[in-house]
């Protein structure tokens, strides 16, 4: 019924998160809709989550970003009650968890790891026993996130036979059920191929714009650049960084450029942008600079007399060294490595 | 209550469900038809008296038929049903997509436990209604004579066969409990189905030593024998009172300890 208007249509992406939440940390006017407080969480003995404050403002997409391990599956579990914090406390509006875990619970919808349901009923059986929780277990809802999630057509087969995509977006579904205003998502993405990928984002980019708060866990950085306006870094379950992502997004972009002549290449733009700002990688010369200056670097090359075979922007490779330089290096603290990262770190910290 | 609902809704979606629904029901056609079929039936009257009354008379079938399953088969299918009630979802993964929606703890496993209980009370309201129609469609319905030798009319014998069976399901209420306390700590359905058995065998075995004795009034499986009570006349309420609140104090503290640890558990899987 509802369905077509519902499906996820891959439209032009816009940019969400430009101009949004750019005060780092604070929240207000928005109010706060979900708040950790020095939350910690001890497994065997080994410190999987350290004191970790968080901020979510209403309407945010928040990421909360990490490398394998570093503690987000837990942090999630702890903020949906699933499992009991060593110390410190979540609230999700005006609720503590684990406190107040029942009145918490009516505002969140989402999901920890890969989504489980019931095998031997159908996504429709397992949307309307959900549904029967909150009493939004309405046939017309359930027809609409199925919608939504692009299932309509298989809703009535049991889930066992659901490829591990649709069981991702059977967990989005369930999690919007009953129109929470937070949104929890543990990498929803993950597994799907890349139209489904796309799918994915989407929807969340159009849950942000409908004012529903959403809090995705990933470990892709482009992921959370895409789609989110403020994010949260942690390695090892701790805070790196806190802030509104268009501060994640260097303003010096880097192009990577390959011509007839490398080296001669380098010493021509090193005496324009300076050394430090000229570096080879593999075969391809990578320079800093804005995208606005790109157009003279070319044309300066060609006056060289070299040959300018291809010019590419280099803003992944910035943005993942940034990233692994944040959650792998030992000595982050130390104020090492290049000036360009320290300028990240030092304009990233709060 | 809704929860109650919910979690029945999903065992009857479980093929396994009837499956040992099925494989129970066979036992007592299995028995009629055996005795029937027989060549070498002892004669009337001979034989231990109180069993023989099973080869000619069909109230006793449904009777014979319990205290055959009790001996393993539906403590089998108690301990599989209250192992798998919790240790099923989190096999599947299942338990974290429930313990997010804004449902008690407390309410989840009692329900669990409630419909693993019924799960077991159907098994044997099955078996007696199969048993009683088998046999007096082979044997036809005639009165019984009790252990005492007394001889109780037809209803009078139905009514002794249908309080056997309350006093039979609760004991295997007991074993379903174990099966959830454990299904509540290990999140493996096998290993709370196995060990609530193994709980249970461990203890017959200690009664049958005379060392024991001194413990025999506290384990449950002491009680077994105590429906027999029901067919001597007049009926000894002793030891099924005795049999009543050990049952009773079993179940209680086995499902306030599964509660007590479920409450406070990590979901992991």
């Amino acid at each position: 019924m509802s369905s077509d208007e519902a499906t996820t249509s891959p439209g032009p992406a816009p940019e969400t998160g430009e101009g949004r939440g750019e005060q780092a940390g604070a929240c207000s006017p928005r109010p706060v809709v979900l708040s950790t407080h020095s939350l910690t969480k001890d497994f065997n003995g080994m410190r999987a989550v350290d004191s970790l404050d968080l901020e979510v403002c209403k309407g945010d997409v928040f990421g909360f970003l990490g490398p394998n391990g570093a503690g987000k599956t837990t942090t999630l579990r702890m903020i949906l009650g699933l499992i009991y914090p060593t110390s410190g406390y979540s609230q999700i509006l005006d609720h503590r968890v684990p406190g107040d875990r029942l009145q918490a619970l009516k505002h969140v919808g989402g999901f920890v790891e890969v989504p489980a349901f019931y095998p031997t009923l159908s996504a429709r059986r397992n949307l309307r026993l959900l549904g029967s929780i909150s009493g939004d277990g309405g046939e017309p809802r359930i027809d609409e996130v199925l919608g939504t999630v692009g299932l309509y057509e298989r809703a009535d087969s049991k889930v066992k036979g659901y490829s591990h995509g649709m069981k991702q977006r059977l967990g989005i579904a369930a999690a919007l059920l009953h129109k929470p205003e937070l949104v929890i998502l543990d990498e929803p993405t993950s597994g799907l191929d890349p139209q489904g990928m796309k799918d994915v984002r989407e929807l969340i980019r159009e849950l942000g714009r409908g004012g529903t708060t959403v809090f995705l866990s990933s470990h892709l950085l482009h992921e959370i650049e895409q789609i989110c306006n403020r994010a949260v870094i942690i390695d090892r379950g701790k805070v790196v960084v806190q802030g509104p992502v268009s501060v994640l997004r260097p303003k010096q972009m880097g192009v990577k450029i390959l011509t007839n002549d490398q080296s001669k290449a380098v010493a021509v733009l090193g005496a324009t942008l300076g050394s430090q700002a000229v570096v080879m990688d593999e075969e391809y010369l990578v320079a800093t600079a804005d995208g606005d200056a790109v157009p003279a670097l070319v044309r300066e090359l060609v006056d060289a007399g070299l040959d300018v075979r291809a010019v590419l922007p280099a803003v992944e490779q910035g943005l993942e060294d940034f990233f692994l330089e944040l959650t792998t290096s030992s000595d982050r603290d130390s104020g090492g490595g290049s000036s360009k990262r320290g300028g990240l770190l030092g304009r990233l910290r709060r | 209550m809704k929860s109650i609902g919910r979690e029945t809704v999903k065992v009857l979606s479980l093929k396994r469900t009837y499956l040992g629904w099925a494989v129970l029901t066979l036992v007592p056609i299995i028995m009629v038809l055996a005795l029937d079929l027989s060549t070498n039936k002892p004669p009337p009257g001979e034989g231990p008296p109180f069993f023989s009354n099973i080869v000619n008379n069909g109230v006793f079938v449904p009777l014979a038929a319990i205290a055959a399953l009790s001996a393993f088969l539906l403590p089998l299918a108690a301990a599989m049903s209250g192992g798998y009630s919790i240790a099923g979802e989190a096999e599947m993964g299942t338990m974290k997509t429930w313990l997010v929606r804004p449902v008690s703890r407390g309410a989840v496993l009692l329900s669990k436990w409630f419909v693993a209980v019924a799960y077991v009370f159907v098994a044997m309201a099955i078996v007696g209604v199969v048993g009683l129609l088998a046999g007096w469609a082979v044997f036809g319905m005639h009165p019984l004579v009790t252990l005492s030798g007394a001889t109780v009319s037809v209803p009078h014998g139905l009514w002794l066969i249908a309080l056997t069976y309350l006093l039979i399901f609760m004991e295997m209420m007991v074993i379903v409990s174990f099966a959830v306390l454990i299904s509540a700590l290990t999140d493996s359905s096998l290993a709370s189905a196995v060990g609530s058995l193994v709980i249970m065998l461990i203890m017959a075995a200690l009664i049958a030593f005379s060392y024991f004795s001194f413990l025999k009034p506290y384990l449950f499986v002491s009680r077994t024998e105590a429906w027999m009570s029901f067919f001597r006349t007049p009926i000894h309420w002793t030891p099924i009172r005795d049999a009543v609140i050990t049952y009773a104090i079993y179940i209680v503290a086995l499902v306030g300890a599964a509660w007590f640890f479920f409450r406070r558990k990590d979901i992991l899987s």
